[in-house]
This record gives structure tokens, C-alpha cells and sequence, in this order.
């Protein structure tokens, strides 16, 4: 071979190398934006359902505790996913895919998403608001097992071995698990310990949503991606509500029609629900893009560093700065909240071998 | 039907062999022209990200005018299971 052509293929080995590590960079960054997004969205949305009108909700209702926390649960995440699909609406527009978001909405993938939304919407995502109300913001950690969930799902479905390394991350959460919900049990009472259990069930739904979601966003835009989850999640979480409502109580339509009124004209809450909305777009957006860019694995991971930002967000946010106590956590859990982060991502990626795989090729 | 941005990609490259990012720009010019994301690095994106989910493959690399050019090819399986979802 010549040698100006030998040049010339080394030099576009070292290209193509240092364009395929800035594209892995680039998704790292996404994903875990997207985990900080999510604390930022968790803290909001509890400042939110804490503030304004929703501070008497708790008291005036006459229906027995649980009851209402369900209600008032469905009714701040549809809430939140009304304004989240409004800025969604707005990105789209802005970046003009609203002509592509209609053309997907035709499309095969578009089912796909609306049944990953449905499963990470209505269901994960109701569970989770229920558990935060039920049980603070240590429910966060529980819910960041999704990333673990997801991970096995991808290796039942994709028929893979789990390494040892695998195993260890896998024991470290089940470990942090174990560290939470006995200090939470510890402290307190069986409410907290009901509120983990819910949040497990917003951990798998996240972790089935995440696989579904990561695949699809190859196919369509994660912009597009995102407006047809919200939109699926408030059409069903505010007909989730009306339905409960008159499951509950006779009077449900009208107790529908104004719950839905006052909390949404309620400007001292609906300002939180407004950035809540704003974070949970980029959190999701950031999540399935990270997802399709560094694989399920490595984006999932970089994404369940939220057992981490959520704490953080909801602390500083709720407690330092608006003063709502309760939200403070303990050496211990703050110690499990890191472990399972680390856990989470021993789990789903060795960082190393990635970059030196990389390199091989 | 019009296809999406994404999905006129993808069907692209189940019609065509060793495909670049600057074909997919020359191809699908007139009918994405106006779209704002017809740029050349989102589509590499795109082209990465679906690399990335096994939906196509590369086909080898070049530098041309020292500019990377990466293409892109899909196998059988491939080939079916776009069409499957964009059917």
C-alpha cells in the first residue's frame, strides 16, 4: 500500500474513533441530565402538591386518608403531565416536528410508545406520586431500581448471561433496599414501608418502559417520542381520575370538574407544577434519547443516578429553601441513596471495558 | 404517505447499498429541505443511534477532502424489521 494511502487511513481510523467517542460522550451527558432532570421534576412536583390550594386538599376531604392520597396522587401527576405535555407541545413546535409528530402518530412505533406511556405513565408514574406522598423522598432510591428492572429485562429478552459484575451491582441494591427500608421501618411506621412497596411497582414499570422506549427512539424523533408519552399519560391519568372519583363518591363528576379547577387556577401551586412539567420533559426526553444513543444498559445507568439528584433536589428545594420539613435524610440513607447509585451502575455497564471495547474496534 | 424524517432514512437505507450521510442529504433534499432537523449532523446522529440499536450496519469508512464519511448498509433482517415497523 502506498504510503500517502496508509496516512490517509489512519488518520480517518483516529476520526472516526474520536467521532464515536464524542457520540458516546454526547449520551452519557444526555442521560444524566436526564437523572438530574428527574430530581429536579420529583422536587417540584412535591412542592407542588405541598403548596396553595393542595395543603387544605389533605384536610378537607371527607373521604378516609388513603382514599385521598390516591386521589390527590392521580390527580398531581396529571397535573404535572398536562403542563409537561404543553412544554412538550412547545419544543416540537419550536423545532417544527409537529408536522412529523402528526405523520408518526399514523405509525406502527407510535402504539409502541403509547403502551410504553401507559405503562411508565398512568401506572409507574402514580404509584410513584402516591409513594413520595406516602413516604418522602426515600421512595426515590426504591423507584431508581428501574434502571436494575430494565437491565434484566433487556438480558431475559435479548437472552443474555449476567456477569459477575452484574450480580455484585445487583446485591449492592438489594443491599441499599434492605439499608432503607429498615432504617425507614426503624423510625417510623408501616405507611412508609406500604409507600416503598408502591414504589416498586413504579420501578418496573419504569423498567419495562425504559426498554421499549430506548429501542423506539431509533425510529422516532425522542422530541415526538415525548409528546406522545405525555399525552397518553394525562388523557389516562385524568380519566383514571374521573373514574375513581365516581367509583368513591356519587357526587364525582362535579367533585372531578372541581378539583381539576381549583388546583389548576390555584396560582401558588401551579407555578411549581408549571418547572415540574419543564424537568419531567428532559427528564424523559434526555432518558430515551441517552437510551437509543449509549444503549439501554450504560444510558439507563447514567439515568439512575436520580437515586442521587432526587434526594438532593428535594432537600434542598423543599427543605432548605421552602422550608416543608420532612424531607431531610439521614447519614444512613443518604449513604444507602449513593450505594445503590454505585450499585445501579456496576449493574448495567463497566465504564472501562466500554471505552476499551470502543477502542479495539 | 410522507414519511417522517427518521423513518425516509431508514427506508432509505433498505433501498440502497453503502450509504453515507452526504447520499441520504443529496436523496431526500427536495422533499426534507424545509425540515429543521434536515442537518447533516442530526442526521449522523441518527445514523449512529440506529448503528447503535442494531437496526443497520456500517460498511466502512473513508476520508474524503479530510472528511470522515461513514456508510452504512442493512442486512436481511434488518431490512425486515424496519419494514415491519414502518409498514
Amino acid at each position: 500500500m502506498r504510503d500517502d494511502v496508509k496516512a490517509n487511513d489512519s488518520k480517518a481510523k483516529e476520526y472516526k474513533l474520536k467521532m464515536e467517542k464524542e457520540f458516546l460522550k454526547k449520551g452519557i451527558i444526555i442521560s444524566l441530565l436526564s437523572g438530574i432532570s428527574y430530581g429536579l421534576y420529583s422536587a417540584f412536583l412535591t412542592l407542588g402538591m405541598s403548596k396553595g390550594v393542595w395543603a387544605n386538599l389533605y384536610e378537607v376531604s371527607t373521604l378516609e386518608i388513603f382514599k385521598t392520597t390516591i386521589i390527590l396522587s392521580i390527580l398531581g401527576a396529571g397535573i404535572n403531565d398536562l403542563m409537561s405535555t404543553i412544554w412538550a407541545f412547545i419544543k416540537c413546535f419550536k423545532s417544527g416536528k409537529l408536522g412529523d409528530f402528526i405523520l408518526t402518530m399514523k405509525s406502527k412505533p407510535a402504539l409502541a410508545i403509547i403502551i410504553a406511556a401507559s405503562i411508565g405513565g398512568p401506572v409507574a408514574s402514580v404509584a410513584y406520586t402516591i409513594a413520595l406522598k406516602l413516604s418522602g423522598s426515600i421512595v426515590i432510591p426504591i423507584a431508581a431500581l428501574n434502571t436494575a428492572i430494565g437491565s434484566l429485562i433487556s438480558v431475559i429478552v435479548f437472552k443474555k448471561k449476567l456477569s459477575i459484575r452484574t450480580w455484585f451491582g445487583i446485591i449492592i441494591c438489594i443491599f441499599s433496599s434492605f439499608i432503607i427500608g429498615f432504617d425507614a421501618f426503624d423510625i417510623t411506621n408501616l405507611k412508609i414501608l406500604f409507600g416503598i412497596f408502591i414504589a416498586l411497582i413504579a420501578a418496573c414499570g419504569w423498567g419495562i418502559e425504559g426498554v421499549i422506549a430506548g429501542f423506539e427512539t431509533c425510529l422516532i424523533d425522542s422530541d415526538i417520542c415525548i409528546l406522545i408519552r405525555q399525552l397518553t399519560s394525562t388523557i389516562l391519568n385524568i380519566f383514571m381520575l374521573f373514574i375513581i372519583l365516581c367509583i368513591f363518591n356519587k357526587d364525582g363528576i362535579y367533585i372531578f370538574k372541581n378539583l381539576l379547577f381549583i388546583t389548576i387556577t390555584d396560582i401558588n401551586s401551579i407555578v411549581f407544577f408549571v418547572l415540574s412539567g419543564f424537568f419531567t420533559v428532559y427528564a424523559f426526553s434526555f432518558w430515551y434519547k441517552g437510551n437509543s444513543m449509549c444503549g439501554i444498559s450504560l444510558g439507563m445507568a447514567c439515568n439512575g443516578t436520580y437515586a442521587f439528584w432526587g434526594p438532593l433536589f428535594c432537600w434542598v428545594i423543599v427543605e432548605l429553601i421552602f422550608k416543608i420539613s420532612g424531607y431531610s435524610i439521614s447519614y444512613i440513607l443518604w449513604l444507602a441513596a449513593i450505594l445503590m447509585a454505585i450499585g445501579i451502575f456496576i449493574i448495567v455497564v463497566n465504564p472501562l471495558n466500554y471505552f476499551k471495547k470502543k477502542e479495539i474496534k | 404517505m410522507k414519511l417522517t424524517l427518521n423513518y425516509a432514512i431508514l427506508k432509505f437505507l433498505t433501498q440502497k447499498e453503502h450509504v453515507s450521510v452526504n447520499d441520504i442529504i443529496n436523496s431526500l433534499y427536495f422533499e426534507y429541505n424545509n425540515h429543521k432537523s434536515f442537518k447533516k449532523h442530526l442526521i449522523s446522529e441518527i445514523l449512529m443511534a440506529a448503528k447503535e440499536n442494531g437496526l443497520i450496519s456500517e460498511d466502512g469508512y473513508e476520508l474524503i477532502n479530510d472528511e470522515l464519511i461513514i456508510y452504512y448498509s442493512t442486512d436481511e433482517n434488518q431490512k425486515k424489521m424496519i419494514n415491519k415497523y414502518l409498514g
